[in-house]
Formats: C-alpha cells, structure tokens, sequence
C-alpha cells in the first residue's frame, strides 16, 4: 500500500512540475482591454486608443544608457518578426505567418508552440494574435480564424474567414471589443470585395460583416479595400476605428472612377452592429496601391484651443492627418515628406489625385514609392510633447500601367528607386515637424513606443534598436540585433521591472535596466 | 527507500508511456526542443520513420518536409535528387551545417527512408498516368501532372504559380522559358540545377520534364492573360521621349554633364542597359560608392570608400581593399556621395524629361 502511495505521489508531483498544462490562468476579459495595468500588453496596440505610450517611467533618460539583455529567444525561422507579442499573467504570445509561440516573460524560455498546418496562402507577415478569458484568437495566411487555448494552445475551434483560393489571405491580430472578435482580410491581387467581421468568441460564428465595396462585377466600381491591420476603439462614444486599403484593380483606375468608397479609408463603425457612422478617405481613388490601414490613432487633447476627441493618422501615401471622431470632421492636413502626386486638398480635407501621375505606359515618376511614406508599423503620440512620432520612409519610384497589363489584379508594375528612414517627430497641431532623426537608406522598418519617462524607442535601417530622447529626438541608447527589424516595440513591467521587447530578424528581446540584473 | 526507488521506476514509466503518443497536426506541440519518448516496440514501419523523422530532422527541415528557406531546403520529393546510398551518407556524415546522425541504423534508417519517400502532406496525388499520356492527346493532364510535382519540388522557391517565391525567380518572365521549345531548355536547367544561385539539380525522367515544362508553359500563358500578379514592362515601352531635347536637358537643367560624359563614362551605355533596367539606373544607381575621409586623433588623414556608415560606426575601404572601422565618436569623418545629384534630381525632373533623357542615353551605343 505504502508502494502505491509513493507511485501516487511520484507521478502527481511529476505531473504538475513537468507537466506544461500548470499555468496560471489566463482571464483577459472587457475591463481588462480598457484599462491594461502595468503587467499587461493585452492586446496588439497594447490599449484601445493606439497611442503606443506607455505611462511606465523606472527607464528614463538619464538611466536608459544602462539598458540590458534580459533574454533573447530565437525562433530559429529565417522570416522576420512583423508581429506586436502581447503579454498576459507573465506569458507572451507572439507570432511568424503560421506559428504561434507562448514564452515565459521572466525565463525567456518556451512553454509551447503551434504551428499551423502548410497552406495556400500568402505568408507575407503576421501581426500577432488576440486573447480573451482564457482564449487566443490567431490568424492564418490561408484565411482562418484559430481559437487556441491560452494555456497549452491546443485548438478549440478553427473558421474560415474567406476562401484563400479565390486569393483572400489574413494576417492581422484581431481586435476584441466587448463580445466581438473582429477581423479584415488580405487579398489585392485579385479584385476581391473585402470586408470587417465580427465573430462570436465562444464559437467563431459570425455576429455581423460590413463590406468596404459593392460586390466584385458591380460596373465602375473598384474592389479591394483590404483591412489587414487592427483598428481603435473608443469606448465611450462606442466606435470601431478602421482603415482599409488599396482599391483593385491596383495601378489602373479606368475601370473604377470616382473616389472607390471605402477604399483607402478610415471608417467609424459600430462594434455592435457593424453599421458605418461616418467615413474620411486619405487616398481617394488611389492607384499607388497606397492603404489607409495605419494605426487610426485617438488623442483627446487641446487642437487650436478647443478640446477635441481626436484621430490622427500618417497615411501611406504621404499625409498626416488629424480628424474630429466624433464625426470624421477633417482638422489637418498635411504632407510629412515628398509627395508628388496630387493637385492639392479639397474642402473635405482629403487630397486630389493629379491624373497626370496616375501609373502609364511609359511611366510617371512618384513620390512615395509603392511601400509609402510610412506602412504598418506602429507610430506613437506623446501627450507631454503633444508630437506624433512616425517612422516614416521619403522615397521615390516609377509607374506604370498599360492596356495590355488588363484590369485585374496588380494590372501594372512599380519600381522603387531611392528611399531612406527618418523618425519624424510632428507636432500634431500644425503638421510641423518639430525633429527629425535619419535612419538610414532602404528605410528603418520599425515602430515607434514612448513612454511618460520622455524617452521614444525605435530602431534604424541597420538592425540597431534605439532609444531616443522625446523633446529632441537625440540617441541615448542602441544595441544592434543583427536582423531586420519589422515590428513594433511593446513595454510593461513585471516583477516591479520595467521590460522593453524589440525584435531583430527571428529573434524576439527583452531588455531591463542592468542594476537590478543579476 | 527501495520501495520508495521502485515507486519512483514506476511512475517514471507510467509517465514516459503517457508523452509517448505522437502529436496530431491541429495540437500544440509541447517543448519542441525536447527529445520524445521510444515509441513502444512493435510500432508500424511508416510510424516509426515518422517518430523519426519528427526526432531527428524535423527542427531543421520542418514538420512536414516543408525547409525553412533559404537556411534548410525541403525534403519532400528528396528522393528526386538524392539516391538511398547518397541519403544513407548525408544521415550518417551530416553536411555543413547539418549534423551527422551516425547511430541512425538498420530498422529505424529503413523507416526513415521510407518516410522520406512518401509524397509530402499537402501534394496534390501524384499523376502517375503521366506516363501514359501521349504528349499531344492529353496536354492539359500533361501540364497537371507537372503541376503536382512543381507543387511538391519547386513551389517553395518559385512560388505556386511559377510567378516567383521567396528565393526563385518569376518563371513566366524568364526568357529562357520563352525560348524553350516542349522542355529542351527548361530540362537542362532543371538536370543540372543552378548550384551558383543555389538550386539543387533534381533526376526526373524525360516524361517528368515534360510534364514539369507543359505546367510551367501553361501558367506563363496564364500569366499572360487572366492573372493578378505584377506585370512587366519592355523596352518599347520605353521609347516615348525626344532625343534632342533629352541630349539639352542632359547638358542644361539637369546638370547631368557636370559630372557625366557622352564619350567618357557613359560611352556605350545602351550596350551595357536597356529598357527599364537603363531607366532605373539612370534616375538612381543603386551599387555607387560613397568617398570618405577620416581624420585619426592623431591628425593623420586616411581616404576610401564607404563600406559601412551608422551612426555609431563608420567602415572604409582603402585602395588595398583593406577594411577597417571606427566608432564615430572617436574619429572626424567627412562623405562625398555623388550620387546624391540623382536624389536632388528627383523633385525636379518632369515626367517629360524623364522620357527625353531615357532617348538621349539610347543614343549612346
């Protein structure tokens, strides 16, 4: 008896310090994403507001000189890190196309991973994944929504999005608002109408789609309008911020004239019903294949003496631009590099395409290149400063666009020429740009995070990530990782330590004051 | 303490027969890096080199066969490239970067290869009625067939549609495919593989290559037509400017005599360039140096070109070819970047000049 109460005791002790199922439990639910505490990054802008700030202020100016690997943990994939890692109970969740890692923030070391099965789809970058109660919601490039279990990421259930052979793909982390997982989809190679979907999270079962287009076949009207990255939400007027993308056909507009409502726009959605409250469109029948998906993001603030519920956005073809959203009244706008291709901005504040540099068949000359003045990664807003801080990437390319090339699709071909990174520092009331830090030829590729301490983090065209002083944009830290980098920094703290988590190429890093290291 | 030792024996088999179960698809799969358990004696052959397989390769070359490019190349359809013996060799001795799995033996190599042999999860089946198709009748079977085995052997570096992937070019725009007649080229290359761009060589029979260049044959015509990937554009395209009026502009407005020469370097420039490529390298040429000069602590002055430039680090080449760097903080150094001229341009030009440039130069043969 004695023998079979020691196996007993063996096996369950063995059970639970071996085991991978001991964890904590994950319990991330609505008042969590509204107000995240300090040892959290919940969701992938870390709050509802998209500011990137994080109000965390043990790393500052004056110590950040100390900054320390804590831990590195390498994927050992070749793919470069594009997704924003969110953090939980002390766990990370992040993720290449396909893969999804839970990590031990304190240890750096893995508790599981998953991988998705070979597909279809394009695997050109995953922006990482949602999480609520105890559930991670995780996107494929094949176009499936997968609802894993945060604790050992064993699958609950998996839906499809959109059908991948019709040339849909996804790559975005959801966004959870209340009871609704919310999703956009890829796909401009094919003229494809797109759409925002809400899901229910206990099943995956649609709750509501708004479509950004007429159905494909509707007579001069454009497809396309993908809507690949999260959107903002404010919780008191209860609004869904999204952009969405490019029209398709890409380069061509002779088939879809008029402004291609609602592409290359930000919309206000409610998250309820998925009914359109108001829309802004940054890129009016576009043919750069310019998106209006970068962060919508929301400042309350003071905008020429009046407090104002604001939404800013640096779009991908070249303007800043700073909205009422309450009502998507236009406040500013103004150009934040070289652009080339408009007549100038009309009464509604939206920019006029210059038809003459529309893509051609001997070419036309435009400024940004097809990439943007800036792209998905995250810009940040430091309400001390009052600047909106952007990666942004003044370039120039030729376009071009024939007959021949057909109304489907890419139908045309672009070439960037020249380009080089600046972290741009604007100031958010006049489109000024207050410093401006150069980063390299090629473009830097990495996000913006500020913290209250007064310091941005970001990264150069070289692999370097770095720590810049916010009221002058003047280097006070870097450490170069060897990779590119493509993400956006994140920040919390834990254990009464401040983390800041960067990645270069496949390798994820976390960085903490080095006094407190041993 | 025996007892308690034999209790400890027991539990520690209990649970070692609990994780030995293989992981399903869907699942997650644990510590990745952690050995799994022997499957208990008297597993089946294909179970066996699949344990295998998952034990001792799959951290490299994927969990089904799939690489990780351009690092560890895909196993699927290996035994296209590689006989049994040359297999047995790479497992044994390792290669490169690969380790050597010198104990891998008898019954579970067997397994191993024999998992190795079997099509790949996400193939398409293989049309082994290619063989019987004669090449007129049943073309488009032909190209389907091809299309299965290019799923399984060349899509991951030529992408799905033959439009190109990762680490292969687009295939509908090569102009050896264009000049290929029924696979006389395109066999060649796929034989002989391309090991200075890293292609491997693969041994398909004749009817194989058929079958592979009838796919790639019908997708560049489909690439033609009805397709949503980015077009191309030719040299005709290009010819829309004004020779004189480029030849005023290249001596006038654009400044571009002031550091260029028709008979000097740029004698015979549409020789060397054409079409897109000499406009590309005319608005922007990518690869030209940058001068430096860097002032030691010292004084001591020393010249070359720029290798390397953050802002932490500054790395030269001198005229020996000898590299060497500085911190920045250490040393006072000053760029000449010529080039920049192009950049300047940029806000500049016209689309019209553009044009008329790009006329001009092709008058330089």
């Amino acid at each position: 008896m004695k023998f079979l109460k020691n196996v007993f005791v063996v096996v369950a002790s063995a059970m639970v310090s071996a085991s991978p199922y001991s964890l904590p439990a994950q319990n991330v639910d609505a008042t969590m994403l509204l107000k995240p505490p300090a040892d959290s990054w919940p969701s992938y802008h870390g709050d509802y507001s998209g500011k990137r700030h994080s109000k965390l202020t043990q790393i500052t100016p004056q110590n950040v000189n100390r900054l320390t690997l804590a831990w590195a943990f390498q994927t050992e994939h070749t793919a470069t890190i594009k997704s924003s890692p969110i953090l939980v109970d002390g766990i990370l969740y992040f993720t290449l196309p396909d893969n999804l890692w839970a990590v031990d923030a304190r240890s750096g070391q893995q508790l599981w991973h998953y991988t998705y099965p070979p597909n279809k789809g394009d695997h050109i970058g995953q922006r990482g994944v949602a999480i609520y109660k105890d559930w991670i919601y995780f996107t494929s490039p094949d176009a499936h929504l997968i609802s894993l279990n945060a604790k050992d990421g064993t699958v609950r259930w998996i839906v499809q999005i959109a059908d991948v052979e019709k040339g849909y793909w996804t790559t975005m982390a959801p966004l959870i608002v209340g009871n609704h997982v919310i999703v956009g989809v890829g796909g401009d190679m094919d003229n494809l109408q797109t759409f925002i979907r809400s899901v229910d999270p206990e099943t995956g079962k649609t709750q509501w789609q708004w479509d950004v287009t007429p159905p494909a076949g509707t007579p001069n009207t454009a497809t396309g309008g993908t809507t690949w990255m999260a959107g903002t939400y404010d919780p008191d007027l209860n609004l869904i911020y999204w952009g969405t993308g490019n029209p398709t056909p890409v380069l061509t507009g002779s088939t879809r004239p008029g402004d291609n409502l609602y592409t290359g726009s930000i919309v206000a959605l409610n998250p309820d019903t998925g009914k359109l409250v108001w829309a802004f469109q940054p890129s009016p029948h576009d043919t750069h294949d310019w998106d209006a998906v970068e962060t919508p993001v929301l400042v309350d603030g003071v905008f020429h003496g009046q407090q104002r519920k604001m939404l800013m956005q640096a779009s991908r073809n070249g303007y800043f631009f700073v909205l009422d959203r309450t009502n998507g009244k236009n406040l500013l706008t103004v150009p934040f590099g070289p652009v080339n291709w408009t007549l100038g901005v009309d009464k509604k504040g939206q920019p006029i395409p210059n038809p003459a540099k529309e893509p051609a068949p001997d070419g036309r000359l435009i400024a940004p290149d097809e990439g943007g003045l800036t792209n998905f990664r995250s810009p940040s807003f430091d309400p001390h400063t009052g600047l909106f801080i952007v990666d942004a990437h003044p370039s120039w390319s030729i376009y071009f666009a024939k007959p021949a090339d057909g109304t489907y699709g890419w139908a045309g071909a672009d070439y960037g020429l020249w380009g080089k990174g600046v972290i741009e520092a604007i100031d958010y009331q006049t489109g000024k740009i207050r410093w401006s830090h150069e980063v390299g030829p090629g473009g830097s590729g990495s996000g913006v995070l500020t913290t209250d301490s007064g310091l941005t983090f970001t990264g150069d065209a070289h692999g370097n990530f770095l720590a810049l002083d916010t009221a002058n944009g003047k280097t006070l830290w870097h450490a170069g990782s060897g990779g590119s980098i493509a993400s956006s920094p994140i920040t919390y703290e834990l254990d009464g330590q401040q983390y800041l988590l960067t990645s270069g190429g496949g390798v994820l890093f976390a960085w903490k004051l080095s006094d407190t290291s041993r | 303490m025996k007892r308690f030792l034999n209790a400890v024996l027991v539990a520690g088999v209990g649970f070692l027969v609990f994780h030995a179960t293989l992981v399903p698809v869907y699942a997650a799969s644990g510590d990745g890096r952690s050995q799994a358990a022997q499957s208990p004696s008297g597993a089946a052959p294909d179970k066996q080199g699949a344990e295998s397989y998952a034990n001792h390769c799959a951290i490299c070359h994927g969990e089904q066969r799939e690489g990780i490019l351009p690092a560890f190349p895909p196993l699927v359809g290996i035994k296209r490239q590689l006989t049994d013996q040359q297999i047995t060799d790479l497992v044994h001795k390792g290669k490169g970067r690969m380790p050597g799995f010198p104990k891998l033996q008898d019954d579970e190599l067997t397994a191993l290869e024999r998992y190795l042999a079997s099509p790949g999860l996400s193939a398409p089946e293989m049309a082994s009625g290619a063989s019987d198709n004669s090449s007129g009748a049943h073309s488009s079977g032909l190209a389907e067939a091809g299309g299965a085995l290019f799923h399984q052997n060349c899509a991951f570096c030529h992408g799905r549609d033959t439009m190109g992937g990762e680490t292969g070019p687009d295939l509908t725009r090569s102009k050896l495919v264009q000049a290929d007649v029924a696979g006389d080229k395109i066999s060649e290359v796929v034989r002989d593989g391309r090991p200075e761009k890293k292609m491997p060589a693969f041994n398909f029979s004749s009817q194989e290559l058929l079958s592979l260049s009838a796919f790639i044959h019908a997708q560049a015509t489909k690439a033609a037509s009805m397709k949503g990937g980015r077009r191309g554009v030719d040299a005709s395209d290009l010819q829309t400017g004004n020779v004189a009026m480029g030849k005023q502009y290249f001596n006038g407005a654009g400044t571009c005599a002031k550091c260029h020469s028709p008979t000097g370097d740029l004698a015979g420039i549409a020789t060397r360039y054409e079409g897109l490529q000499l406009e590309e390298r005319m608005l922007y040429p990518r690869g030209a140096k940058s001068h430096v000069t860097v002032t030691l602590p010292s004084g001591q002055k020393l010249t070359g070109t720029v290798a390397y430039l953050d802002e932490f680090v500054v790395g030269m080449r001198d005229a020996d070819g000898t590299y060497r760097s500085w911190p920045v903080s250490r040393v006072k150094y000053v760029v000449d970047s010529p080039v920049n001229a192009h950049v300047d341009l940029f806000s500049k030009y016209t689309d019209a000049d553009i044009h008329n440039l790009m006329a001009y130069l092709q008058t330089l043969r």
